[in-house]
């Protein structure tokens, strides 16, 4: 089952062309690794994605519905959650908070922005949410974020884009700034992620992390996508060489010979 | 802390409560107001409290905005000059333009209105850091505030009515003498507290403050929120200045001259973060109370007035390493 599909999506800043023709697909339940260097056009690529601005040309598919995206909250009621690099928690906030921030559950619905907050509801739901997603243990939901270290504060933005039922679910360089340990943390969650039926965009500039929880790559460069592999079928110094535009083959021969 | 504290067990949250900001700027307020009691026996007559009261509302009302801009993560310097402007604007148009005292009033406020909206667009939509935008609308304003008004004061409305009662009438509380205006700041007060901590609109302000791409990213309106906080702080200073003007019966162009800073100093020692995401309307009450105490007691007690602000900068100084010093240990905890 297809759940997003992009058709010849472009994007130009200025005379600057960063998404050039974009089209690809991702299926319930998959991980896809988008690649690509710096400028290649990945960041380009998922913010038209994900609602912060709108591509200039092309369509965009959810569940084989056209659908139109012009803010982040379009994406986010279609089902598409992003978390960004380092900005997705606001640090002074508690944990359930941030889970909830711009879905609060309120009293007096009637009251608008004015509207108090259901402290209980908040509360329980942000409890329940961290024991589904395995990390109840040691983590408080009156905790502030600001106390949490990189790999929890990537757990609960990646847990609260589960708990929307999100289809889709765009994580932008997870594993940024993360040690070992916490990397793998995220790793193994974006797996639970998928196993939960999800399906997962994943960018990144470690291709080892790609072979890890990939089912497909696509690579992208000077805004256009360049190849679209499934793991299976490719290997590490094949992928580097389609990222880098570079011919890798003799390289790639002299490995073998040893 | 405005975020986690009226969500945990009562053990945690005593804790909580006693290594806040606020809590500290409380105790430091006791501490103050004890040695200034001890040091001159007139500071706790009535006169001398009912005359801190009378004042303190006037910039409280302000703080209380400004608390909530800043938490947002941004400030506004122009609130002294719309002090200044708004009354003059009224007794003008009263005193000139024949004007019903009502109307002027409500003129007065929509003027307040445009300019918090002008602060807050420029800020938002162009992108210019608040200090430069509010710095340049602050001369605008005292500009405009002294051209309308060639310099001269301009005696306000004496005459009992309404509006006088409203904003700037009076009443005895045994040998204490308190203005409505505290009617005003307590009210004020109850509703940013209500806004701030339990309301959703609350939760925006503080995710704006903290991380605003966060909070854009979860489709919370953050610059229509930031807009509408600048016209808020705009206006509750324009109201302050009319109430102050009622109250002393004159509108001078000067008036508020240096009260950005002073609300700024109230909000920060209170314990709210310059820097966005944690603010509390507790602290700014609080702080409120210590600076008119300090400006009050440090009179009182001797202190040759030329001398003074020399003390009023020191305290505020200690107040904020202090609360350094209590968020560091906080980080290490």
């Amino acid at each position: 089952m297809e759940v997003l599909r992009l058709q010849n999506l472009q994007k130009s800043f200025g005379s600057v062309r960063a998404l050039k023709n974009a089209s690809f697909a991702l299926k319930e339940g998959e991980v896809v690794a988008l690649l690509g260097d710096n400028g290649a056009g990945k960041s380009t690529l998922i913010k038209a994605i994900s609602g912060v601005f709108p591509a200039d040309r092309g369509d965009i598919y959810v569940r084989g519905e056209k659908v139109s995206i012009r803010s982040t909250r379009d994406a986010m009621d279609l089902g598409i959650e992003t978390i960004h690099q380092d900005t997705s928690l606001a640090p002074d906030l508690s944990i359930a908070r941030n889970l909830f921030l711009g879905r609060e559950p309120v009293k007096l619905k009637w009251l608008g922005v004015f509207a108090p907050l259901d402290f209980a509801k908040l509360r329980d739901a942000a409890s329940a949410l961290l024991k589904r997603v395995g990390i109840s243990k040691k983590l408080d939901a009156d905790a502030l974020v600001l106390t949490l270290s990189g790999g929890e504060r990537q757990s609960i933005a990646i847990s609260r884009a589960m708990q929307f039922a999100a289809k889709v679910i765009i994580l932008d360089e997870p594993t940024n700034n993360l040690g070992v340990e916490e990397t793998h943390g995220v790793l193994r969650f974006v797996k639970e992620v998928r196993d939960a039926g999800h399906s997962v965009l994943l960018i990144t500039h470690n291709i080892h992390h790609v072979f890890q929880v990939a089912d497909r790559i696509i690579v992208m460069r000077r805004g256009e996508i360049v190849a679209e592999q499934t793991v299976a079928d490719t290997d590490l110094l094949t992928v580097e060489s389609i990222i880098t535009g570079a011919d890798m083959s003799a390289l790639l021969k002299e490995t073998r010979a040893k | 802390m405005i975020a986690a504290e009226d969500e945990m067990p009562v053990g945690k949250r005593r804790s909580s409560l006693i290594r806040s900001p606020q809590f500290s700027s409380l105790v430091i307020l006791i501490v103050l107001l004890a040695i200034f009691a001890i040091a001159d026996a007139n500071f706790l007559s009535p006169l001398n409290i009912s005359n801190m009261m009378a004042f303190l509302p006037e910039l409280g009302i302000i703080a209380l905005g400004m608390t909530l801009l800043l938490t947002a993560g941004e400030f506004d310097l122009s609130v002294g000059a719309v002090f200044g402007l708004a009354p003059v604007v009224v007794m003008l148009l009263v005193q000139n333009g024949g004007v019903d005292i009502g109307f002027a009033l409500l003129a007065g406020l929509l003027l307040c209105v445009a300019i918090g909206a002008i602060n807050g667009l420029i800020v938002t939509k162009i992108g210019i850091s608040s200090f430069l935008v509010t710095l340049s609308m602050l001369l605008v304003v005292r500009g405009a505030a002294l051209y309308i008004t060639q310099g001269f004061p301009l005696k306000s409305w004496d005459q009992p009515g309404f509006f006088v009662t409203l904003l700037a009438g009076s009443f005895n509380v045994g040998s204490f003498r308190f203005y409505t205006s505290l009617w005003w700041f307590i009210g004020l007060s109850l509703l940013a507290i209500y806004v701030l901590r339990y309301a959703k609109l609350g939760n925006w302000i503080s995710a704006i403050g903290s991380n605003r791409n966060a909070a854009v990213a979860r489709g919370v309106p953050a610059d229509a929120v930031k807009v509408w906080l600048f016209i808020l702080t705009s206006v509750l200073a324009g109201l302050a200045g009319m109430i102050s003007a009622f109250r002393i019966s004159a509108a001078s162009p000067v008036a508020g001259t240096g009260y950005e800073l002073e609300v700024i100093a109230m909000v920060v020692v209170g314990g709210t973060a310059l820097t966005g995401g944690r603010g509390t309307i507790l602290g700014t009450i609080v702080g409120a109370l210590m600076l008119r105490a300090i400006r009050n007691g440090i009179v009182l007690i001797g202190v040759p007035g030329l001398a003074y602000n020399i003390f009023v900068g020191l305290i505020i100084l200690a107040m904020l390493i202090l609360h350094a010093l209590l968020q560091k240990n906080a980080a290490r905890g």
